[in-house]
């Protein structure tokens, strides 16, 4: 076993031990769980020998924070935002080969500041010299085959590995890359799989949550800037075990960004996007505390076939778990089958996982959470009524963003 | 069993000191050997840690030469279909404590700098449920652009380092300053005590070698590695190759190939002196007790139950000894890795062994070694026992007198092992190891031992004739006569330990006065400047760009010369290529041209071309010579370069490439230096001059040493180098005289009644000791003086074959005689010293008593 490795695997375990301590933002984590994977080394148990005193860092220095009213434009809104420390561009969607075969896919670009801005290396210094860090996470759903795909790539803001812009979306790690709004434009192939699509909006930016601000919890900076593209037409090619297949469908596409967005107790949430035939469409999230009780900031959006957002509270929408699926890798327990209710949209929907497993397990950081594509039919005649994807967290190792 | 107790098991319970004493020559004789094996090991394997620090999954690896390769590298190669991580790493070292003048001051810290925000990918996940849970107390930032370190907890106790604290520490010749981020907690697997992890950014910036990476360690899905490693060789800058760690290690191991078996070599010698022993122990009781073997044949014991029996005694003092010396030989380890590490960081390559790598095989090897030796050692004894005829006698020294013949007998055998040892020298090494070499000693200490009963003969009948009037020395001699074979094991294993001990140190004063003279006729400049402290192999230290300008304009200073070197794979070895301007070879002369080379040819012919001189060891390593083409990796892509000419040189054994520092520049595109000669003007203090050329370079801080301090130095290296060496020595020598005390123990014991006798027919008590140490000095004199003869060939054997073979030095013979008489009148005070307690106990033998048993 790797030096790092076996380190890295202790230190989580001391953090897991230490978790008494008043704990930061899980987004905080996941962060930290990034940078220190390749040195848990700067772990030790008790914590004492840091540079700063224990348990403080990581608080960002001089972020922007997102509790404040954002007016949204775009492209520009589509590019990054550097002045926040964490922000994502979040792709899923339904894909449809020539012969009919249905697929899944997932792909995400992750960006987290050290401090704000980029920091362009003064002449003399390291270009390894950075403020930025590119996860990417890529993953396939083969409903025919049952079977489900992933990967994950990383660079720091160097050598032009990892990179974003401001003003309008382009980032990209190594070859993986995502350009575009309001027509998108993705590539990224793992060793066997991959995806290399265009995407055309059918409705203009949703954004979530009251004046461009989409609240999280209850701390001073809980909050994130949030938008979705609910309906984006897709088509392009998918390469699947080493099979290039032409595809049409429909994706979704989040944009989130902040800075120390989740508040402490926070262990997780539960997300929906729900693409229904009759082109409306609903995203919720619900953020779990210790104990299971959602936050009152848990809430949603319901987009109209128009492109109307209405708000959705907490308690506008009614999820029950109807079934759940372990994770033969991680040992975590899924829900998985929800109904969805949301009575004042006379809605009542049944979500089923296309394949149970859908799992991204043990990535970098030790980061696992579900991400999975759902069928969307009538609670009570079974009719279908759409397409869906869910992301849950906090159920298996540790949590991301 | 029953015959086992009887003959072996009570005998060894009245015995116990002779038991003893060959125990702990045996367990010596292991410890030393399982010291020497774990310290290489570790060496060797040492060279792996600093890649698993990174991951032990790392199975690819980007290697450049010179300053490295251009980082951009990394980009193409974590694209290439199957690499899922690519670190990007560069291994340097800083100086810290290091003091002026001193070049032994200081301590080397390695420091790996590394992507500290890249994790590694599917790190497994921690079995627990998810929470909130603390973030680390450190800031990433700081890691990437303030310098952050993290240090070994070791490390920072031992130079009083706290967390949050700025350091400073010597990069070459320049001052840099780091953050403590976190201490590495004590006992992290594979973190040596002196590492000091950076970010790559960190790095690249204190060792000046922004936008240049050492090394990129890799992870590649194992089904698709053959194929990314031919996609990541054609992605790469030239000069750096794509390389499998196994493969690194190798090149590494082959490189320390000859030095870690001369040392093992060295180290065996002290078991082969306890084999003696052993067979002195059990041939001792064979003597003794063979009344009772000739009663227990005729009650019925077969032959091959005798055998057995002594042979057991053999395998059981084998097996106790060896246990003992498993346990010495780890505890001896943790000294003996610091020695080899010291020497191998010194002349070869940092390694990062500071802890024993305890490796289980090598207790497994020790310990069979250790048992083999001492049942083969047991056999012939044990087979002679065997051949008691039922019942013959009752009579104790049955096995001394039955043979009067022998010692011409294996004397003329010995000479036949002799001539077979000078045949062996005449056989090439296989595959650079002298293995003929290593046989021909072999064959040297078993023909010297064969003669050994003849001198003793020799040395008895004389010692009868002269010593005609005075009773005591003619008993001794008489007594030597009386049990020459017994006597014989005593002088050889003496012998052997004495001919170790003089070989090795004729070897030693041969090279040493061979490289003092190098050193005198090569180190021709007034002033040579250095990096300050302590500096290793491993870390290429070496001077900013502006101060060789900046001495050159010193006044006072009328020329300087500028070297640099780097390590090369070449032909699966790491060898050493240095550069320096060659223009002035016919000026200076300050290289000893081989196979008359002409200086002044070279001077029109060497600078700027791909012209080179190879130094002596390269040349016998790669069996090159003077128009022979060798092709070398550089970042201007393989280059062929022309052999001109070789040199004598006894830098490394590794070999020297030697090259023109135009070339060099050219096509390393790397203007850096490692160190400088400066020749004064005519009339120049040199005093003044040193301080003047410290001050030009504020606030740079580099050393200067005068010419006869680099010469000390030179001879410093030398010295710490064979250290280890004598303490093997002196051990050996340690373990004879054991066998000293044992013999005349035993002889003493044996002849309780002669000596009883001696005493009833008037004999003092001082006659009776004066006797004992007699013989004492007998085998003292005769141990030394066949010692010293043995020692001179195998001291021939290692200078002209061994070492020519292995290393490809070439040593001039110096004998050191005063040394060697000092060897001779030290033995024969140890052989007598150790005959004090066995004369002793002989004196003390009681009148009486001692009849009473006749």
């Amino acid at each position: 076993m790797g030096v790092v490795a076996s380190v890295r695997r202790r230190a989580l375990r001391c953090w897991a031990a230490r978790r008494a301590l008043p704990a930061r933002a899980v987004a905080t984590l996941v962060r930290a769980l990034a940078i220190l994977a390749p040195l848990a080394l700067v772990v030790p148990c008790n914590g004492v020998h840091a540079a700063a005193p224990s348990g403080t860092i990581a608080t960002p220095v001089g972020f922007a924070h997102a509790r404040v009213p954002w007016r949204f434009e775009f492209p520009r809104d589509h590019g990054a935002h550097f002045q926040f420390q964490s922000e994502w561009w979040y792709f899923t969607g339904h894909l449809r080969a020539a012969d009919g075969r249905r697929f899944g896919y997932e792909l995400t670009f992750f960006r987290y500041g050290l401090r704000p801005g980029e920091r362009k290396p003064a002449r003399g210094q390291s270009r390894w010299r950075g403020n930025q860090m590119y996860p990417v996470h890529l993953a396939v759903t083969d409903e025919r085959g049952q079977r489900f795909v992933f990967d994950e790539r990383f660079a720091r803001e160097a050598l032009g590995m990892g990179r974003a812009s401001e003003g309008a979306l382009d980032v990209a790690v190594g070859d993986w890359r995502l350009v575009g709004g309001p027509v998108f434009r993705m590539r990224a192939a793992s060793a066997n799989f991959g995806v290399d699509l265009v995407q055309v909006a059918e409705k203009a930016p949703a954004v979530h949550g009251h004046d461009g601000v989409s609240l999280k919890g209850s701390c001073a900076t809980c909050a994130s800037h949030y938008y979705s593209m609910t309906r984006l037409r897709t088509s392009g090619t998918l390469v699947y075990l080493g099979q290039r297949f032409s595809v049409d469908g429909v994706s979704w596409m989040d944009h989130e960004f902040g800075s120390d967005e989740l508040q402490r107790d926070q262990v997780g949430w539960d997300w929906f996007s729900i693409q229904l035939d009759d082109r409306r469409e609903i995203m919720d999230y619900r953020l779990r505390v210790k104990g299971g009780a959602l936050t009152p900031e848990s809430s949603g959006s319901l987009v109209d076939a128009r492109g109307g957002v209405r708000y959705l509270r907490r308690d506008d929408v009614g999820v029950e778990v109807v079934g759940a699926w372990r994770s033969p890798r991680t040992g975590g327990v899924y829900p998985s089958g929800w109904r969805v209710r949301v009575p004042s949209a006379r809605l009542d929907l049944s979500l089923v996982p296309v394949v149970l497993d859908q799992e991204l397990s043990n990535l970098t950081g030790g980061v696992s959470y579900w991400e999975g594509a759902v069928d969307v039919n009538d609670a009570v005649s079974g009719r279908h009524l759409g397409i869906g994807y869910v992301e849950l967290t906090g159920y298996a190792g540790v949590v991301p963003h | 069993m029953p015959l086992f107790r009887a003959l072996v098991l009570g005998p060894l319970r009245s015995n116990a000191l002779r038991a003893i004493v060959t125990l702990v020559a045996v367990a010596l004789g292991v410890a030393i050997g399982l010291a020497i094996d774990l310290a290489n090991a570790t060496a060797v394997g040492s060279f792996q840690t600093s890649v698993n620090v990174v991951s032990n999954k790392v199975n690819l690896q980007v290697l450049g030469v010179g300053r490295g390769f251009d980082e951009r590298a990394i980009v193409r190669v974590q694209n290439v279909p199957g690499v899922t991580f690519a670190s990007p790493t560069i291994e340097d070292a800083l100086t810290v404590g290091a003091r002026a003048g001193d070049p032994f001051s200081g301590e080397i810290l390695r420091v790996l700098g590394v992507d500290l925000l890249r994790p590694l990918p599917g790190d497994a996940a921690p079995a627990t449920s998810p929470g909130d849970v603390s973030p680390p107390a450190v800031d990433p930032w700081l890691l990437v652009n303030g310098r952050g370190a993290f240090v070994s907890a070791a490390l920072a106790e031992r130079l009083g380092w706290r967390a949050g604290e700025t350091v400073r520490a010597l990069a070459g010749d320049r001052d840099v300053t780091l953050r403590v981020a976190g201490i590495i907690p004590r006992g992290t697997v594979g973190i040596d005590s002196s590492v000091v992890f950076v970010d790559i950014a960190t790095a690249q910036e204190i060792f000046g070698k922004v936008g240049l990476l050492d090394r990129i360690d890799m992870i590649v899905d194992p089904a698709q590695l053959a194929n990314a490693e031919r996609a990541v060789s054609e992605a790469l800058p030239p000069g750096a190759r794509a390389i499998r760690p196994k493969t690194r290690t190798d090149e590494i191991s082959r490189m320390l190939q000859s030095f870690r078996l001369n040392l093992e070599a060295l180290a065996y010698v002290a078991l082969l002196v306890g084999m003696y022993l052993i067979y002195n122990t059990v041939a001792i009781s064979v003597v003794q007790r063979r009344p009772e073997v000739g009663t227990v044949r005729a009650l019925g014991a077969t032959r091959g139950a005798v055998f057995r029996t002594f042979a057991g005694e053999g395998a059981l003092v084998g097996v106790l000894g060896s246990l003992l010396g498993l346990g010495v030989g780890a505890v001896l380890a943790t000294f003996s890795v610091a020695a080899v590490s010291r020497t191998v960081d010194t002349l070869y390559v940092g390694s990062h062994a500071d802890r024993v790598a305890y490796d289980p095989v090598l207790f497994v090897k020790a310990f069979v070694l250790g048992v083999v030796a001492s049942v083969v050692a047991a056999a012939f004894p044990a087979l002679d026992a065997a051949s008691t005829p039922p019942a013959i006698t009752m009579r104790a020294q049955g096995f001394e007198t039955r043979r009067p013949r022998f010692a011409p007998r294996a004397a003329l055998a010995g000479l036949a092992l002799l001539v077979l040892a000078w045949a062996c020298t005449r056989a090439p090494a296989l595959d650079g190891v002298p293995v003929f070499g290593y046989a021909s000693g072999l064959l040297i200490i078993f023909g010297g031992s064969l003669c050994v009963p003849l001198a003793v003969a020799w040395l008895a009948r004389a010692g009868t004739t002269v010593a005609a009037r005075r009773p005591t020395l003619g008993l001794a001699a008489a007594n030597l006569a009386g049990a020459p074979l017994r006597t014989s094991v005593a002088v050889a294993s003496l012998m052997i330990a004495v001919g170790m001990m003089v070989s090795v140190s004729v070897l030693v004063s041969s090279f040493r006065t061979t490289v003092v003279t190098w050193a005198d006729e090569t180190l021709l400049a007034d002033l040579f400047v250095r990096p300050l402290g302590l500096s290793d192999a491993s870390s290429d230290t070496h001077f900013s760009p502006t101060v060789a300008g900046r001495i050159a304009r010193v006044p006072g200073v009328a020329r300087i010369d500028t070297f640099r070197s780097v390590m090369l794979p070449y032909r699966g070895r790491i060898t050493n290529l240095f550069a320096t301007d060659l223009s002035d070879l016919a000026v200076h002369r300050d290289l000893r041209l081989l196979d008359g080379a002409d200086a002044g040819a070279l001077a029109r012919s060497v600078p700027g071309t791909t012209n080179v001189l190879v130094s002596e060891p390269f040349a016998s390593k790669f069996g090159v010579r003077r128009g022979d083409v060798l092709r070398l990796p550089t970042p201007s892509g393989t280059t062929a370069f022309t052999v001109a000419a070789t040199y004598n040189d006894y830098s490394s054994d590794a070999g020297v490439v030697l090259l023109d520092m135009k070339t060099y520049r050219r096509l390393f595109h790397d203007d850096s230096i490692n160190s400088l000669s400066i020749y004064a003007s005519p009339g120049a203090d040199l005093v003044r001059l040193r301080s003047a050329v410290l001050r030009s370079v504020l606030p740079l801080r580099i050393d200067v040493a005068t010419n006869r301090e680099l010469r000390e130095l030179v001879v410093q290296v030398f010295d710490r180098t064979f250290a280890i060496t004598y303490a093997l020595d002196v051990i050996a020598i340690a373990i004879a005289v054991m066998g000293v005390v044992s013999t005349l123990f035993a002889l003493v014991l044996e002849r309780r009644r002669e000596f009883g006798l001696l005493r009833y027919l008037g004999v003092t008590a001082g006659g009776v000791r004066v006797t004992v140490l007699t013989e004492a000095a007998g085998i003292g004199v005769l141990g030394g003086v066949l010692g010293v003869a043995v020692g001179m060939l195998l001291a021939l054997l290692l200078i002209f074959v061994i070492n020519r073979q292995a290393f490809g030095w070439l040593i001039e013979l110096h004998v050191p005689w005063v040394f060697l008489a000092e060897t001779v009148l030290l033995v024969v005070v140890a052989a007598v010293s150790a005959g004090v307690y066995p004369a002793g106990v002989a004196a003390r033998i009681r009148t009486a008593e001692a009849v009473r048993t006749e």
